[in-house]
């Protein structure tokens, strides 16, 4: 592969005009909600980039981002995605295996040294020196430190990587942990979702290729662009709930009708992501929309938010005994100090006898 | 999120268990002292003491037409603010889910449109109510730092409910878990302070209903 | 036995010399010792809405905002959730609840003794059904205790104590009675050691209202019953029950209830005076700790079941009045029926003032006020209220059933250089009997 060349000369080769080019530019432009002038910028960045080297590296997970990624419906978007990176190594996508794979890691970082991009996705278990995930025997913990030490940026894809997802869920046998905590200062994006939305991967990808810096992020490190508002905001459903229209059950006549799925424990209103507006499979659905409440699998701890399908005004403990050991307590209490108040008059009443006297 | 999940979760269940915990404390600590038997003989054809107990409770929800002379506004202001609370607390669909989690009943609610005006009024209500507090030289000398905590902590339900509604402020998880947390904090001091009249108006009405009712005193 | 002022101004009486420790001590002992269940819940009950305020004679005449009923009760209130109340262990470990200082309960015996006739009228206002009247009657058994009473109010409990009576010592009573019955030509009953009707007086009627005590005796002649006065146990009138002297109180209960079981009576007639009715009947028989074996009744009472049974019959006067409810009676004793039910025997057709019965304004002397000399001018502004009542029905006469209301009414008058009389209406029955 040769890396002296920018994009531009390489996609020409390939047959690739330059208004497929303008075209991608301003899908990604409007992807993110830039200004329409951002769409040359990004098609003329794109163009001047050389081709970027990517490491892809895959830990506590289950390959559905990789899926979510590579099944994506905007194959053009797909195709230049592949085409603007050079994916130097991903344990499913590469051909290799082995020593061999390892091998076209450590030469992609040497060639590359402060300019690839890690991808991760999974999370990094921690206990017990890191056993409980290790490639050639060593463990996730040492390749992504390894592997992170050169890079230019840290792209965190999928809940796992970003927020510990499944993994790190209570009781969190393995010590799993997000990958912002190992990274030290590198750069980082999240891109969560269990699995993310693939235009938001390549989107974020796109940006930092053509900027050459990372896009504008929310406070957990997610580009605001696909998670700067709530799904609850961006619901078809949203007038349903605002009428106070709710489906009970996933088989009533609500349900049926389409209402708000708030009852049966949707988290649309707590979760930020673009699912209701970009949704899935080339725009065909999302969740909601086939008749299941979100389940908030791009929020730090979706797992443990006391089940999908317990509403989000509901309290997440069961309170049973607290409840019952509370009102042993305060029945105790109450008759302590009624009888301290009655030892009080008796002991008044003695002494008011004896006045008497 | 984690705020969130500390609000519904270990903040919701410890407040949950003050509450349970310090209105039966007040209840029994205040039923269980000795009370005077009367043994003077009641008025002739005067009703059973439950009886005129339960009438002083529903008597005493309307003034004499003389005391509404002047207390034409504390009584109307208080029905505004008591219905509005009702109104938001038993009839916004994710209350009616909350109290549904609790006590395994749930009623049909309101649209939220609605919930959101009557929240308003009962927030405009309860300003109205504490700025009638801070200037009426009555108010002013009986009020204690209990009547002013026990405004702030029903007023800060309404106002971050109203926020987190509205979008204003911090963003919508958080809105939501400051709301639930001054849930959380309104329970906690609900027993130990004025709030706690929701249970005592039943006890205090009743014991002045069954003294008149005795004497076939009005009330 | 000195008039002295707090710091802050406020002129108050204290009775003894005790170190101030011990006074607040007394009085907050003497205080807890009655916290039973209902003035427990009421404690606890203020929503400090201040309804009570307008119900009030006295802050309705000043404006000034320490007559705000509930207000009369600050120190106790402490004192409840220092000692007594369910978080009282609470208060104290954490010094929430200070104790109370002898300097509030100095400046507050004006408010407990001068600034409430414990007429009730903010009981009726206050949404939570407050008994505050009745609180702060509980409140005076830890100010006597403290010795923190005015002078007159103590000086009438003294005399009670030593006479039997705060207006009359017992030794002149049977001459008293003689003597009126025969300046009115009735013939009287005087210490008959047998009788069905003992009847009992209040101490206006052995100064002032002599009248009335020839008035009953001539109803009870007229339907022919046996009734005497005994000097036994005479005075009705219950200062230990006004003035928190709780001793005293069960000693002037237990007089006139023992003499009327000892004559074996079956009616005690109370004299037209409102706090001896509370006083006898509805916390007699608590001295007794069982009911007892008479009926205790008051002399409207009395006059209306007489009225209605036929025994009597009146003339009919075809004349206008109004009538002013005594606290005691009506408000606070359920007795409203009854006063209405003679006066329109006697035809006398009543214009209702626009608050009457159970609503009637205090005539401003009630609870020990009229005889406390101190609260004079308070008492005299609170008068107004009922003088305009009084202009505004415009009636021929004014009738009251309490002879403490009667005097404070009548003073209030005089003060006011207006010219109206104040009517009994045992006098009047008595005056219209037919032959």
């Amino acid at each position: 592969m040769k890396h002296d060349d920018n994009l531009a000369g390489e996609m020409q080769r390939r047959g690739v005009s330059r208004r497929a080019f303008l075209k991608f530019g301003s899908y990604v432009a409007s992807l993110m909600a830039l200004p329409p002038s951002a769409a040359e910028a990004l098609a003329e960045g794109l163009a001047a980039a050389r081709r970027q080297s990517v490491i892809w590296l895959s830990f506590q997970e289950c390959t559905g981002c990789t899926e979510s990624l590579t099944r994506s419906y905007a194959p053009t978007l797909e195709n230049l995605i592949f085409d603007f990176i050079s994916l130097d190594y991903h344990e499913t996508l590469m051909a290799v295996s082995g020593e061999a794979a390892e091998k076209a890691r450590e030469a992609a970082m040497a060639a590359n040294r402060g300019k690839y991009i890690v991808v991760v996705d999974g999370s990094v278990p921690m206990k017990d020196g890191g056993v409980y995930a290790t490639i050639g025997g060593r463990t996730n913990h040492q390749i992504l430190e390894d592997t992170v030490k050169d890079a230019f940026a840290v792209v965190a894809v999928g809940t796992c990587a970003a927020f510990g997802g499944l993994p790190r869920a209570n009781p969190n046998p393995t010590g799993a942990v997000p990958i912002s905590t190992l990274v030290g200062g590198k750069p980082l994006i999240n891109i969560s979702g269990c699995p993310p939305i693939p235009e938001a991967m390549t989107g974020a990808l796109a940006y930092v290729l053509s900027f050459g810096k990372l896009p504008e992020l929310d406070h957990l490190g997610r580009p605001k662009a696909f998670f700067g508002e709530t799904i609850h905001d961006r619901c078809y459903r949203r007038p349903f709930y605002e009428r106070g229209e709710f489906a009970d059950g996933f088989d009533d006549a609500g349900a049926r009708q389409g209402f708000c799925l708030y009852k049966v424990g949707c988290k649309g209103p707590v979760t930020y992501n673009s699912c209701a507006t970009m949704k899935w499979n080339g725009g065909v659905s999302f969740p909601i929309q086939s008749g299941h409440g979100c389940l908030g699998c791009s929020e730090p701890d979706f797992w443990d938010q006391g089940g999908f399908y317990r509403p989000l005004s509901t309290p997440l403990g069961a309170m049973g005994p607290a409840l019952a050991g509370a009102a042993l307590a305060g029945a105790a209490l109450g008759v302590g100090a009624a009888l301290s108040a009655r030892s009080h008059q008796k002991s008044y009443l003695a002494s008011a006898e004896k006045e008497k006297e | 999120m984690e705020l969130l999940a500390f609000a519904r979760g270990q903040a919701l269940t410890f407040s949950v268990a003050v509450f349970v915990l310090g209105v039966l404390w007040r209840l029994v600590g205040v039923l269980a002292l000795p009370a005077w038997r009367d043994f003077s003989p009641p008025r002739e054809g005067s009703a059973p003491n439950w009886l005129s107990a339960i009438r002083a409770i529903f008597r005493k929800m309307i003034p004499h037409r003389t005391f509404l002379k002047e207390g034409m506004f504390t009584t109307v202001n208080g029905y505004v603010f008591h219905f509005g609370l009702g109104v938001v607390v038993f009839l916004f669909v994710p209350h009616i889910l909350f109290l549904r989690s609790l006590f395994g009943v749930s009623w049909p609610g309101l649209p939220n449109g609605v919930i959101t005006g009557v929240g308003a009024l009962t927030a405009g209500s309860l300003l109205v109510a504490l700025a009638y507090r801070l200037t009426s030289p009555v108010l002013k000398l009986i009020s204690r730092p209990n009547d002013y905590l026990s405004w702030l902590l029903t007023f800060l339900p309404v106002a971050t409910g109203l926020a987190a509604t509205a979008h204003v402020g911090p963003r919508y998880e958080t809105m939501l878990a400051l709301h639930i947390l001054s849930v959380c904090a309104f329970l906690i001091w609900f027993p130990f302070g004025k709030l706690m009249h929701a249970f005592l108006f039943v006890l205090s009405r009743g014991a002045t209903g069954i003294r008149f009712g005795h004497r076939g005193a009005q009330l | 036995m000195t008039a002295k002022t707090t710091g802050s101004g406020v002129a108050f009486d204290a009775q003894g010399d005790r170190a101030d420790a011990e006074r607040r001590d007394a009085a907050m002992q003497a205080f807890v010792r009655d916290f039973a269940r209902t003035a427990a819940i009421h404690m606890e009950s203020c929503l400090r809405c201040g309804m009570c305020a307008n119900a009030c004679h006295f802050y309705v005449t000043t404006g000034d905002p320490k007559y705000t009923p509930i207000n009369k009760l600050r120190p106790f209130e402490q004192a409840y959730h220092r000692h007594v109340g369910p978080f009282a262990p609470i208060y104290r470990l954490l010094g929430l609840k200070s104790n109370v200082s002898i300097a509030m309960l100095q400046e507050w015996e004006s408010l407990i003794y001068d600034g409430c006739t414990l007429c009730g009228r903010c009981t009726l206002a206050c949404p939570m059904g407050i008994d505050i009247s009745e609180l702060i009657k509980e409140a005076r058994h830890g100010m006597y205790r403290a010795g923190l009473v005015p002078d007159r109010l103590e000086l009438m409990d003294r005399t009670a104590k030593a006479w039997g009576s705060p207006a009359s010592p017992a030794e002149d009573f049977a001459d008293i009675i003689r003597e009126t019955g025969e300046a009115n030509g009735v013939p009287m009953n005087v210490d008959l050691p047998e009788a069905d009707y003992v009847v009992t007086v209040a101490p206006a009627e052995l100064t002032d209202h002599t009248k009335a005590l020839s008035d009953v005796a001539r109803i009870l002649n007229k339907i022919g019953v046996k009734w005497t006065y005994s000097t036994a146990g005479f005075e009705a009138s219950n200062i230990g029950y006004i003035n928190g002297d709780l001793p005293l109180q069960e000693k002037m209960t237990r007089k006139i209830i023992d003499n009327a079981i000892a004559v074996g009576a079956h009616t005690l007639i109370l004299p037209e005076c409102g706090h001896a009715y509370g006083a006898a009947r509805w916390e007699a028989a608590r001295w007794y700790g069982k009911k007892l074996p008479l009926r205790i009744i008051h002399m409207t009472e009395f006059l209306a079941e007489t009225v209605a049974s036929g025994k009597i019959k009146l003339k009919k006067m075809g004349e206008t009045t109004c009538f002013h409810d005594p606290c005691q009676l009506a408000r606070r004793g359920g007795v409203t029926e009854a006063p209405r039910a003679v006066l329109k025997a006697l035809g006398l057709d009543l214009k209702e003032f626009e608050d009457h019965g159970e609503l009637a304004w205090c005539c401003g002397g009630g609870g020990g006020v009229v005889s406390n000399v101190r609260a004079d001018p308070l008492r005299f502004k609170a008068f107004s209220i009922k003088r305009k009542q009084v202009e505004d029905a415009h009636t021929q006469h004014f009738v009251t059933a309490c002879g403490q209301c009667r005097i404070t009414l009548a003073l209030g008058a005089k003060h006011d250089k207006w010219d109206q009389k104040v009517e009994s209406l045992l006098e009047i029955v008595a005056d219209h009997l037919e032959d």
